[in-house]
């Protein structure tokens, strides 16, 4: 991860690009801190495209793409996710304007295909009920594709602060604005996936795992916020680190869902897409990572 | 596996067959014929499975026949409606009337689990009132148990089958949350909701007994919508994959192919066991209590059957009731076609429903109630139905069958009334076990008519509202059987207490759909299920009390 991968294209003109790669070569120390915390962003916004393209993919192929707009998902977060190995390589102290453009590409593509999704949800007979919730385009999914938007456009900002101390991004401390971004998000993806195992009716007891670790992790990233002590970081960092593996570890009790279907994984070309979705909990992942980066901003910013 | 259920039994030498496992097995107790069990049961459907696993589990030794074969879903059940009628009871019997009812198919099944292998898995409670339809409504029989207490009953079975359900249901008193969630609706289900949406009336997922997400080995729905002709995933929670593996756990007998034709009383009147035909040979299996529930016809036919010197009009019988006040249920359907497809047949048949007509009161000109669900009638039987309703034969059959996915329809289940002269009696011709044949007399009275016709009327308005071209009306069909053994207050009025135990021989139980003094507009098998838990609670209650025979 935090290699190199050859020399990645920086904002700006021929002779800023110039300056930045010799900084970047030159003065490491003063200015590594912040390439790291926004490569570690990058990489919470890939870890979320990851999830979005993918299950994106599946989710509007069982739709049969119907709707020609449903394709936009998927190279929307297919860019995103480029964008940010992208990211997570460049080891560079300034923004890239290609990411940014794309993050923002991606936070816009969310907020629409949220619109999309509330309007073919209340546009069935029943309108906003729990039969339409349940089965009609899931209301929270394009959130995802948003966070990981947002998560990436922060990550920019905070590469350009530089060897400024405190980093800011959008004129808030950085650490704080991320560790909101990432709380609010986790509270959205347990929401959605409450839902969805209600849908299921919490028939496995491990179900409700994803609904209440998550929103603990969101208290903690606002503990951290508002009292800023090192020992809710540290309990924050290892809730964060929690997440992160539930998040993959979930993928393996999905496929076991999968497997619970008739035929089991033998009929793997309808169970996938019958069964709780494969790329849907790696999302949990994306964010704690997005919340574990925030936490080292909060600690640099506070303890140095 | 290569046996064929129908031919010889699998449930012997101690084992039985595991219906979640290809070729698998489970352990199974087994009684000899000598050897006096506490109970034996005649049938193993809604109400025989739901008694026998109860029983079972209250440590009582319990042998359940049934006449049916032990089939094995994930491996007996084609998808194909031809292969399928192998699950329908098709015994010799005579109907008569002047509005015959048509057996078979629709109406009865003959296997382990009962008509529950086929059925089509609505599960609804009953309208409170109905309980009391003669006191509060003014029609019918009072029933002689509470309501509430059903109420908890009902929960206790919703549980046991993982209903499928509306997170709120819209009608009737509160109930507890169903324990799994409702289907997704098909566009026939939608067709349904837009109608009533249209009227300005109230509709609902339908609560089903198949799973919406897995359970134990039994996998979730496929939305095939074979559910009538008997369900290969186990997604459906019939008696055979719900009650059966519990009662075989709990230490019960099944004994499939066991056709009980008699049951024999001793000198003091009392039963004292069953004689069966099993592998062609007739046994005798000895038993301090003797329950039957072999559904509304067999039940009646066998007590008649069962007539001997002592009890020359059959056992239960002093009323003279039994066989009497026989109710189907209207089941009266509106077909017309949609300009986009629809595919009804994809999904369980009846995902949306409308109770509508149950509850409601103001504006009938008819005593009861109906409800009606969207439908989804698989291809042979929508040929059929072309064939017999409008005569279509050859290539006009041929025509209008691409038009079959672009069919919609709405069908009720409608209350009919308890009359004496709805009847089953017995024939003078024997069926292949050298047995009386029942005679099956139905006429629908006026009441029954105006219900109809007010369905009829209501459901083609539903249909028009929401752009259904060539509305026509099937009037001709009913289902579900109840009646024929009533559960009353009296000896003299009906042939069963509220415990399901017949008043002239105090170990004589009988276990449902039989019992109902009344049907409903809402399908019958979670209220027979319901009512097969309290009756296990009764006897375990009395057990205690030392007023059942034990020894
Ligand atoms: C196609 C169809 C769809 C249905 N859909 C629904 C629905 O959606 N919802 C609903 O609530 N209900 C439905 N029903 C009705 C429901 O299945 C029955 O009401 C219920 O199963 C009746 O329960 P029971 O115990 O009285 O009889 P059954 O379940 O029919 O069980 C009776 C058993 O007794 C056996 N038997 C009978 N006589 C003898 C004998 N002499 N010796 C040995 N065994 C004997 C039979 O083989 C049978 O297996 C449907 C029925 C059919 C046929
Ligand atoms: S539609 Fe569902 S319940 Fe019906 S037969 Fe198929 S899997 Fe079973």
């Amino acid at each position: 991860m935090e290699r190199a991968l050859g020399a990645p294209k920086v904002a700006g003109s021929k002779g800023e690009r110039a300056r930045a790669v010799q900084s970047a070569s030159r003065s490491r120390w003063g200015e590594t801190e912040t390439v790291m915390a926004a490569r570690r962003l990058n990489r919470a916004a890939g870890t979320l495209a990851a999830s979005v393209l993918v299950d994106s993919a599946v989710e509007h192929y069982r739709g049969s793409f119907k709707n020609k707009a449903m394709f936009t998902p998927l190279v929307v977060a297919g860019l995103t996710l480029a964008m940010s190995l992208h990211g997570t390589a460049d080891m560079r102290p300034v923004a890239h304007r290609a990411r940014d453009t794309s993050y923002l590409l991606a936070a816009a593509t969310g907020l629409l295909g949220t619109g999309f999704h509330i309007y073919n949800v209340t546009k069935k007979v029943g309108g906003l009920s729990w039969q339409n919730v349940f089965y009609g385009a899931p209301l929270g999914a394009p959130m995802a594709i948003l966070l990981s938007g947002l998560l990436g456009f922060c990550s920019e900002r905070v590469r350009a602060n530089g060897r400024q101390r405190p980093r800011r991004v959008f004129n808030l401390p950085a650490g704080e604005t991320v560790a909101t971004v990432t709380a609010l998000g986790l509270l959205g993806t347990t929401g959605e996936a409450g839902l969805l195992h209600f849908r299921g009716a919490f028939h496995n007891p491990f179900m409700a795992v994803p609904v209440t670790l998550p929103p603990i992790g969101a208290g903690l990233l606002a503990g951290a916020v508002l009292n800023g002590g090192g020992r809710t970081r540290r309990l924050a960092r290892r809730w964060m680190r929690l997440l992160t593996a539930m998040g993959f570890i979930g993928v393996g009790f999905h496929a076991y869902g999968v497997s619970r279907n008739m035929g089991g994984w033998r009929n793997w070309s309808q169970n996938i897409l019958d069964g709780p979705p494969l790329p849907a909990p790696p999302s949990f992942a994306g964010l704690a990572l997005a919340g574990l980066a925030s936490l080292e901003l909060m600690r640099e910013a506070r303890d140095a | 596996m290569s046996d064929d259920p129908r031919h010889a039994p699998r449930a012997r030498h101690g084992r039985a067959p595991d219906v979640f496992r290809p070729g698998g097995w489970v352990s199974m107790k087994e009684y000899a014929d000598h050897e006096t069990v506490d109970f034996v049961i005649v049938g193993t459907g809604a109400g025989g499975a739901t008694l026998a696993c109860k029983l079972a589990e209250y440590g009582f030794s319990v042998v359940a026949l049934d006449a049916g074969p032990y089939f094995r879903p994930l491996e007996d059940f084609a998808s194909d409606e031809s292969e399928q009628t192998k699950l329908y009871w098709t015994d010799d019997r005579i109907v008569d009337g002047d509005n015959p009812l048509q057996l078979g198919s629709n109406n009865s099944g003959k296997a382990v689990g009962g008509s529950t292998v086929h059925f089509a898995m609505v599960s609804l409670r009953f309208r409170p009132e109905w309980f009391k339809a003669r006191t509060k409504l003014g029609y019918g029989a009072d029933w002689p148990i509470d309501w509430r207490e059903m109420w908890a009953y009902y929960t206790e079975v919703e549980q046991a089958l993982k209903i499928s359900g509306p997170v709120n249901y819209p009608w009737g008193p509160p109930r507890p949350r169903y324990p799994y969630r409702a289907h997704p609706l098909n566009a026939a289900a939608r067709a349904l909701a837009r109608g009533c949406e249209a009227l300005g009336i109230g509709w609902t997922e339908t609560p089903l007994a198949t799973l919406s997400a897995p359970r134990g080995l039994a996998h979730p729905c496929v939305y095939r919508g074979f559910c009538v002709t008997g369900c290969s995933t186990n997604a459906k929670q019939s008696a055979l994959v719900t009650w059966i593996p519990r009662a075989l756990s709990a230490g019960a007998e099944i004994r499939d192919l066991a056709m009980v034709g008699r049951i024999e009383t001793d000198a003091n009147g009392l039963a004292a066991g069953v004689h069966y035909h099993r592998q062609s040979k007739w046994h005798f299996q000895k038993a301090r209590n003797v329950v039957v529930a072999g559904y509304a016809i067999e039940t009646p036919r066998l007590l008649l059957n069962s007539a001997n010197d002592k009890f020359p009009d059959g056992l239960a019988n002093s009323s003279g009731l039994v066989g009497k006040n026989l109710m189907a249920q209207a089941n009266q359907a509106v077909w017309g076609e949609m300009d986009e497809e629809v595919r009804s047949y994809k999904g369980p048949p009846s995902l949306a429903i409308t109770e509508h007509w149950n509850y409601e009161d103001e504006g009938k000109d008819f005593f009861g109630g109906y409800a009606y669900m969207s439908q989804g009638p698989l291809p042979q039987l929508w040929a059929n139905t072309q064939a017999t309703a409008h005569g279509l034969w050859g290539a006009r059959l041929v025509e209008e069958m691409k038009r079959y996915n672009h069919v919609v329809g709405l069908k009720i289940v409608g209350e009919m009334l308890p009359q004496e002269h709805n009847r089953v009696t017995l024939a003078d011709e024997l069926d292949q076990y050298g047995l009386r044949i029942p005679r099956v007399t139905y006429s629908w009275c006026d009441n029954d008519k105006r219900l109809i016709d007010h369905s009829i009327a209501f459901m083609s308005r539903a249909l028009g509202a929401i752009g259904t071209k060539n509305i026509w009306v099937q009037e001709d069909d009913t289902c579900h059987l109840n009646g024929t053994a009533r559960m009353g207050d009296r000896p003299d009025s009906s042939v069963v207490n509220a415990d399901c135990r017949s008043w002239d021989i105090p170990n004589l139980w009988i276990c449902d759909g039989s019992v109902f003094p009344t049907v409903g507009g809402a399908n019958p098998s979670l209220t027979i299920q319901a009512i097969a838990c309290r009756t296990a609670d009764r006897i375990r209650t009395l057990s205690r009390l030392g007023e059942i025979r034990l020894n």
